[in-house]
């Protein structure tokens, strides 16, 4: 049983960033009715952003400074990006499908930006704390600690937020019906540009928690991208409570398959699964249907 | 008349494709050619799912990758000839891409793509992990180049550029030939209104299975004559930049339309590759995917609806609102006849 803890921490620690991503692409699915492939890049660039605030060598304002900067930048650039390749499809005929190549086309125009812009070379995020803590027979990393308690802790409050507060209503609102939100005065406009903001605040958080765990570099968004989309279809698209259950369901097929069938073989098994889900139950394990 | 402006056609092609190697020597160029009338083939054919059959889907880099490797392991682990290895990668392809298409085109809107798109992921995670057979993550290297009666294709490049030639010749007259008969109008039917070709007696699932199906043939020859031609496969086939390569060519180029992407294919090929511009590296992606939103933004015909608009207006006809709008009239004549049909191209042709 010893195979235990190092499973669990890898799976919570992966669970945990998988969900921050995810929870954006589900929400955008959920009220936009729009599959955004550039939230992988919006994780990049947030990166990138800390980084430019951070690193020593240029702005060196801290983590702190990085952060908050990325999470301001990216709330923009996300408004930004709804506003220009989303809002002009809405309405018209197969729009999602449109909205796919749209954002496809801003991702490869923001690797190649940052590529352009920052060069190749390998960058790397201060950790937001250092040292470890032993957790049973495994060496937690206070990294892997914070990102263990700050991802859920997040989606707990966005939760919440959206629950309660009267904006956290309307787009709620928005989600359920369309027309009835119009109906009663709810701006349908605005309320996708701050849907589209909030899921690239999530991708923010989740770039600087990348960026402190793993190396930035241009193309850094894509493997999350592709584990994002294995969780929101698995647990549902549209469907926030089943996009967290997916995360952590996802984390822990892969690290329980890691450790006892090999790195290697873990996509296909991921991807296996994946399309006996699609195939089974379209919609998703917790997910509605939608038409 | 219209026979004869065919064969003349045919002849005009035949002869350009017999002339232009021989007038285009350099190496570089070349290269660039054969490259080219490879994406060209890949480009059109996914046109047929997407832009005819209104199939959004992902599932031809899986044929196309799929169909490099194929024929590569055949050839480099169990030595047989590259043209049986081409031969297995169509037959593969095809039972493959039935294997995939039989659920997924039960599937609506954005669930194809979704599906399609983790059906090339699958793909590519199985190619990865395989690594004693396929050369994993570094690719599989020394795949033997194509010869035919004693003569290398990769000694000269000519062999490989008059067999792209004849695979986007052939492709090209089989889509086009598909596309003008009752069945593939039927995939256009589908596309502009499902329920209507459907309770006009056309099977839709089993319509979009087909086109996915005869879609994939030419996609994984040229994927497979690609590997032998670059002598080695890896996964990057699988990866974002040809996805988004492919598909700004069908939407550059005009979805939907059947030239449209192999004009877009030469533009495309010549605008990322080309050496003069190499100073501009990211620039050039970043130029393209700006294009891509501009074209899905205004001119939803891409570069082949524009050269018609021009053609048009140069022949000093009258002009009309929109060349998709004729174009679909035109195919749709048997739709017609039942009346609704008409209105129901409006919304596809702005």
């Amino acid at each position: 049983m010893n195979a235990l803890a190092p499973i669990l921490s890898a799976a919570l620690v992966s669970g945990s960033l998988y969900a921050l991503l995810a929870s954006g692409l589900s929400f955008v699915w959920g009220t936009v009715r729009i599959f955004n492939f550039a939230q992988g890049a919006l994780l990049m660039i947030g990166a990138y952003v800390a980084w430019y605030v951070t690193d020593p060598s240029r702005a060196g304002a801290g983590l702190g400074a990085g952060f908050t900067a990325a999470l301001f930048a990216l709330a923009f650039g996300g408004a930004v990006l709804y506003l220009a390749i989303v809002r002009p499809f809405i309405g018209r005929a197969n729009s999602d499908l449109m909205v796919i190549m749209t954002t496809l086309a801003a991702a490869t125009f923001f690797e190649n930006g940052a590529d352009w812009v920052a060069g190749p070379r390998y960058k790397n995020l201060p950790r937001l704390a250092t040292g470890n803590i032993q957790f049973s027979n495994t060496a937690v990393s206070m990294q892997e600690l914070i990102i263990i308690i700050l991802g859920p802790s997040l989606l707990l409050a966005f939760a919440v937020f959206l629950k309660r507060a009267k904006l956290g209503m309307a787009i709620r609102a928005v989600e359920q019906n369309r027309d009835a939100a119009f109906l009663v005065g709810i701006d349908i406009r605005n309320i996708y540009v701050i849907v589209f903001a909030v899921s690239a605040v999530l991708a923010a958080v989740a770039g600087v928690l990348y960026g402190g765990e793993y190396f930035i570099t241009p193309t850094m968004g894509d493997d999350p991208l592709l584990k994002a989309f294995i969780v929101v279809v698995f647990g549902g698209l549209g469907s926030l409570p089943g996009t967290v259950v997916g995360a952590y369901m996802i984390a822990l097929i892969e690290s329980v398959s890691r450790y006892y069938i090999g790195l290697y073989y873990t996509p296909p098994i991921l991807f296996g699964v994946l399309i006996a889900v699609m195939l089974v139950r379209p919609t998703g394990l917790l997910g509605r249907a939608y038409q | 008349m219209k026979r004869l402006r065919f064969l003349l056609t045919l002849a005009a092609v035949g002869g350009v494709a017999v002339v232009l190697p021989l007038l285009i020597t350099g190496a570089y160029y070349q290269n660039l050619c054969i490259l080219t009338l490879l994406y060209a083939v890949v480009a059109s054919n996914w046109d047929l799912t997407i832009g005819y059959t209104g199939l959004f889907n992902f599932a031809h880099i899986a044929f196309f990758g799929l169909g490099a490797y194929t024929s590569g392991i055949l050839t480099v682990k169990y030595g047989i000839s590259p043209w049986l290895g081409i031969a297995a990668a169509i037959a593969l392809n095809v039972v493959v891409g039935a294997a995939m298409a039989f659920p997924a085109t039960r599937l609506r809107g954005i669930y194809v793509a979704l599906t399609t798109f983790a059906f090339t992921e699958l793909a590519s995670a199985l190619i990865v992990s395989r690594t004693s057979l396929t050369g994993g993550s570094a690719g599989l290297v020394l795949i033997p180049s194509i010869s035919f009666a004693g003569y290398d294709f990769g000694v000269h490049n000519n062999g490989y550029f008059y067999l792209g030639e004849i695979l986007l010749i052939v492709s090209t007259f089989l889509l086009r030939a598909l596309l003008k008969s009752d069945f593939g109008l039927s995939f256009v039917a589908i596309r502009e209104f499902e329920d209507y070709a459907a309770s006009r007696g056309v099977p839709v699932a089993r319509q979009r299975l087909v086109a996915l199906v005869v879609s994939a043939v030419f996609t994984s020859a040229a994927g497979a004559i690609y590997a032998h031609y670059l002598g080695v496969a890896s996964p990057d086939i699988f990866g974002f930049g040809f996805v988004t390569l492919f598909l700004s060519m069908v939407i550059l180029g005009g979805s939907g339309t059947l030239y449209g992407p192999i004009v877009a294919a030469v533009a495309l090929t010549f605008f990322t590759e080309w050496r003069e511009l190499a100073g501009y590296g990211d620039l050039r992606f970043m130029i393209v995917s700006g294009v891509i939103v501009a074209v899905l933004l205004f001119a939803r015909s891409g570069l082949w609806g524009a050269l018609e608009a021009i053609w048009r207006l140069a022949r000093g006809r009258r002009r009309t609102s929109d060349a998709a709008a004729e174009a679909v009239a035109e195919q749709n004549r048997v739709p017609t006849e039942a009346g609704p049909a008409a209105t129901v191209t409006e919304p596809q042709a702005r």
